[in-house]
């Protein structure tokens, strides 16, 4: 009963250190805003979290647990079911509960991943639909099959990805990237010859702050990874390892992304991006890596992830407000492959050991997992006039056309109804 | 690349990458630091270069 009762009050905290994310979230989106659109910025995060809790309830729980061999449902399915024992107080069940909070959490970081990108445009109603479908569909069947001890992409291929850079910050990537092309720039992003506009949201330092929550959080995340057994830690693989070895890989690997950014761009946004794309690049070997190899495989991931955005923003035309698709999606496509060259040979408790062609295969299915469901169900909001906020409201603010309060009541912001409004604005 | 120094997790103790190859070990951590001396370097170049600039020079 200890042992139960201590993984109760391990994971409990998990959670609530995972809410530090999504005040991160918050904060780092509503200042990357323009004042304008503040507080619909920050709504729509408000909103995503509030509706995931219960999708995922509903459904989330219940994919991760039917889907580990693919597209057919197994028998653990039925116990995640929201209308049987275990899915309510129940005093001979101290694990089910805490574990659908600690996915919850997971999940609701993976809605959130997207919701940067798409500020300034979405209408709100949209991005909800778009944020309960990854969150509580998408991701979560990434995360059946490849992290969960008996997920197909481990037992066929040997996938290893502890820190679930494929299945949450993958596929949340790639499906931004499917919203992105059907949601369009802001206006005034870009010139008639294709040349780029700035955008500068409003706080620069509230974001920054809002990055650093976000990584408080992640040790959360990444203590949610891990599962407790009473004398010892297991991956979510069922094989040993410590926090220590965590501890070790997570800092090392904020720190190589941080710096690496840092190198590129001297930006502290993006070197707070960084801190993000080093516990992405490093999040699946976090169990097996030497730590100065953590460090420079998240060096080297925070050196190219803006020059990636760079390129997205400037040969595709993709307006990713902050990046999430280069961090989370390019990211999380490094940390897999990096894995696979770094960490091959790792025996596995279910399937061959990890390899670098299971690794690669893996990430090419989180990439499509993502993409498609993204850009399909975008595509369908956009036929039906329920993705993109209207011209007039874009360009008043969207502040102005979805929150019957203001961001900033004593001052004067120019967007408000003064008739000088620009597009790039 | 096979790095890992263990077969089975059975009495597997350190079971880092490379745990068994001390000289990789040692490579990975001066790229480390080379890393981190490369970064302070080109802090000072930046600095100087901006300084230079504001300057007129």
């Amino acid at each position: 009963m200890a042992t139960a009762v201590n993984a109760e009050i391990f994971y409990w905290w998990c959670t609530a250190l995972m809410i530090a994310i999504h005040a991160g979230f918050l904060a780092y989106e509503m200042g990357a805003s323009r004042a304008k659109n503040a507080l619909a910025s920050g709504v729509k995060n408000l909103v995503a979290f509030a509706f995931l809790v219960p999708f995922f309830y509903f459904v989330g729980w219940f994919i991760y647990n039917a889907f580990p061999t693919g597209f057919t449902i197994s028998e653990a399915g039925a116990n995640a079911l929201p209308w049987v024992q275990a899915m309510g107080p129940n005093l001979g069940d101290n694990a089910s509960g805490i574990f659908w909070a600690a996915f919850t959490l997971f999940a609701a970081t993976t809605a959130s991943i997207m919701s940067g990108s798409v500020i300034e445009r979405i209408r709100i109603s949209g991005f909800a639909i778009l944020a309960i479908v990854l969150g509580s569909m998408v991701w979560v069947l990434g995360a059946s099959w490849g992290w969960h001890p008996n997920g197909w992409l481990t037992t066929s291929w040997g996938l290893h990805d502890i820190g679930a850079a494929g299945c949450v910050h993958m596929v949340a990537g790639f499906f931004t990237l499917g919203v992105l092309i059907n949601l369009g720039p802001r206006i005034g992003r870009f010139n008639a010859d294709g040349s780029v506009n700035e955008i500068n949201g409003h706080n620069m330092p509230m974001s920054l702050i809002g990055l650093m929550l976000i990584v408080m959080g992640f040790f959360g995340f990444l203590g949610g990874c891990i599962i407790y057994t009473g004398d010892t830690w297991m991956t979510i693989y069922n094989t040993p390892t410590t926090l220590s070895a965590f501890a070790f890989n997570t800092l090392m690997g904020v720190a190589g992304g941080m710096l690496g950014c840092y190198l590129v761009t001297r930006d502290p946004f993006w070197m707070m991006s960084g801190a993000l794309v080093g516990v992405i690049s490093s999040a699946p070997g976090l169990d097996v890596y030497y730590p100065p190899l953590a460090f420079m495989i998240s060096f080297a991931g925070g050196c190219v992830v803006p020059k990636l955005n760079q390129l997205l923003l400037t040969k595709f035309k993709i307006d990713d407000a902050v990046g999430a698709v280069a961090v989370h999606g390019f990211g999380g496509v490094w940390g897999l492959v990096a894995c696979g060259i770094f960490a091959s040979g790792y025996p596995n408790v279910e399937g061959p050991a990890i390899s670098f062609l299971g690794q690669v295969q893996s990430m090419l299915v989180f990439a499509v997992l993502g993409f498609l469901p993204g850009y399909v169900l975008s595509y369908v909001l956009k036929m039906f006039g329920l993705l993109r906020s209207s011209e007039a409201a874009e360009l008043a603010g969207l502040d102005l056309a979805e929150v019957p309060v203001k961001a900033y009541p004593e001052s004067r912001i120019p967007a408000f109804g003064d008739g000088a409004l620009s597009p790039a604005e | 690349m096979n790095s890992a120094p263990i077969t089975a997790w059975e009495g597997a103790e350190a079971y880092f990458t490379f745990a068994d190859k001390p000289a990789l070990l040692a490579i990975f951590c001066l790229a480390a630091i080379a890393a981190c001396v490369y970064t302070i370097v080109s802090m000072v170049k930046h600095e100087n270069a901006s300084s230079r600039k504001l300057n007129g020079k």
